[in-house]
């Protein structure tokens, strides 16, 4: 659907004694209130500390696209290298795994897909998808 | 432009918050659609595949029965079904009534992983037999197992990221979707009126299940453990005294976080006004009781629809408002705004239920024809938005299924018999289109 609207807010103003020093209308700020991408639909620091690093360690289980979904969902912390410290090293963390992982996944498919028989010999047919699905009447009742 | 900010009215959200629950419903019929298109190019639709299934229990339709067989036999699958997902739907009361929320949560997710695992498996594999795509079956499986684990944990948590929230539930309407294609022809509109007149029933009537459900949730003031799909509320810019503190709308919380934002000073607002549509068909308890069962005998599956928690009739919910004296001023006019149910911080709630016979309806006519297609999809917007014009006018709960089903069917039926003639022959002879 729409992508999110509010990844930075403006400065908002908490401590109504500042009030004055603060221009609310100034988007300059390089320190996003909110962790997540959801802005302020979204979770406080605190919890957002809890999911990233429950997100972090759950990808662990054979899970990259939870790690990517780690690194979208705490985009701001990602993407501005000064803000949210303890969330960032989560959500970097996720990152890389999620490249390492990709990369060898993409790897390994693509090196099946074009290798084919000639670099696998008679194993290929055993391994791939539609035969499979054949032989253990998977796709059966269509 | 005009300075005064304050003066926003309805009308500037309106707009948007129509689209975000029209555009998903649309890209759930496109991809039933699309999918409908690649994947039943060679099949043809008198020779339907008899998928063992709960709605095709009482009476398997083959194509050379006479239209009076074929009609009584539709009518005794439907009855079968609708009676299936009443019951399942009084089951989920009886359980949200003694508090069973986990075990709710629990099958909600379950669930969710069996549409996406299996049946998701099962769509990926047509689509891979189809195209011939050379994927072996490690890559396969790790690349099925991180979709349904995430779309579990998507659907578990209150809290994930709403696009990939909104995403997931859209992705099982889909697929849940497409299976109900795979239905006979009689059986599947049958169905479609049928429950949509079992939706209005169950909506409106004092004793109608969902009814229930929805009286349950407003009175606890929590959430229906279903699978619910949630536009997200429009967070108008407002330049009151507060600020953007007072604009934090809490995403599917429901009760006042004034005590937990820290600082007493703000005051924040957490007013989450919810108009709610359930879905009658959401309470889409039926696919909780169509459990997958591989019979080893003969080998028949039932078609499991595990989403039974997909029903949440439309709901208008308010949230007292919590304002501290300076965003009086400001509160009392967005409280007013929202009252209609579409206000600045209104949420609309679809059922998934309603996603998937509306992308039943445009599957099936898909089946047919574009042209089909074209009618039914206008129709079933037209009657979308009829529904949530009488959901601003009425603010209670309301069935979203009969009203869009009931043009949807109309116009399929007028335009197969009444506008394909007129159209084909005004091409053939060279006349228009």
């Amino acid at each position: 659907m729409e992508a999110s609207q509010s990844e930075v807010n403006p400065n908002p103003n908490p401590n109504p004694n500042t009030n004055n020093n603060v221009n609310r209308n100034s988007i300059m700020s390089s320190a996003p209130l909110w962790p997540t991408i959801d802005g302020p639909l979204g979770l406080t620091e605190e919890e957002s500390l809890s999911y990233s690093r429950r997100f972090y360690k759950f990808g662990y289980a054979l899970l990259p696209w939870l790690w990517a979904v780690n690194c979208f969902y705490f985009w701001p912390a990602l993407r501005h290298p000064s803000s949210f410290p303890r969330i960032r090293r989560y959500v970097v963390g996720s990152a890389i795994g999620f490249t390492v992982f990709t990369a060898l996944l993409c790897s390994w498919a693509l090196t099946f897909a074009v290798g084919g028989e000639d670099l696998f010999g008679p194993v290929w047919e055993k391994l791939v998808m539609y035969n499979l699905a054949d032989r253990l009447g998977l796709t059966g009742w269509s | 432009m005009a300075q005064n900010q304050r003066s926003k009215s309805i009308i500037d959200s309106l707009g948007e918050e129509i689209i975000r629950i029209i555009a998903p419903v649309s890209i759930c019929m496109f991809m039933v659609v699309l999918m409908v298109c690649v994947l039943n190019t060679d099949s043809s639709d008198s020779a339907s595949s008899s998928v063992p299934t709960i709605a095709t229990i009482a009476y398997a339709e083959t194509g050379n029965d006479s239209w009076w067989d074929k009609l009584k036999g539709a009518l005794l699958n439907s009855l079968v079904f609708v009676a299936v997902i009443t019951l399942a739907t009084f089951l989920m009361v009886l359980l949200f009534y003694f508090r069973c929320t986990r075990f709710l949560k629990f099958y909600m997710g379950f669930s969710a992983f069996t549409v996406l695992g299996f049946m998701g498996g099962e769509i990926l594999l047509f689509l891979l037999e189809d195209f011939r795509i050379p994927i072996d079956c490690i890559t396969f499986l790790v690349v099925l197992f991180n979709f349904a684990a995430v779309g579990v944990l998507a659907v578990f948590m209150s809290k994930m990221a709403i696009f990939v929230t909104q995403s997931y539930l859209v992705v099982i309407g889909v697929l849940v979707a497409y299976w109900f294609t795979l239905l006979p022809e009689w059986t599947t509109w049958v169905l479609l009126v049928a429950l949509a007149l079992y939706d209005l029933a169950a909506v409106l009537l004092p004793v109608g299940p969902l009814r229930l459900l929805v009286e349950l949730a407003i009175s606890r003031d929590e959430e229906i453990p279903a699978l619910v799909f949630e536009a997200r509320p429009v967070v108008i810019e407002d330049s009151g005294p507060g600020g953007p503190a007072t604009q934090r709308r809490v995403w599917r919380e429901r009760r006042n976080i004034g005590n937990s934002s820290g600082n007493a000073s703000i005051g924040s607002n957490s007013t989450t006004n919810v108009a709610t549509f359930p879905a009658p068909g959401s309470n889409f308890a039926p696919g909780s009781v169509l459990s997958v069962s591989s019979d080893n005998n003969n080998n028949t599956r039932l078609i499991s629809t595990e989403d039974t928690e997909l029903s949440a009739p439309l709901i208008d919910h308010r949230i007292t408002l919590q304002s501290n004296g300076l965003e009086d001023a400001l509160s009392s006019e967005s409280w007013s705004l929202e009252r209609i149910g579409l206000g600045s911080a209104g949420a609309i709630k679809l059922g998934l239920g309603d996603f998937i016979f509306y992308s039943v309806l445009v599957g099936r006519a898909a089946m047919y024809d574009l042209m089909t297609v074209y009618a039914c999809y206008l129709a079933i917007i037209a009657g979308l938005g009829v529904t949530l014009l009488l959901l601003a006018l009425y603010e209670k709960a309301l069935p979203a299924l009969p009203v869009s089903i009931a043009l949807g069917v109309l116009f399929y039926f007028l335009t197969r018999l009444v506008l394909e003639v007129f159209v084909v022959q005004c091409s053939l002879n060279l006349l228009m289109f």
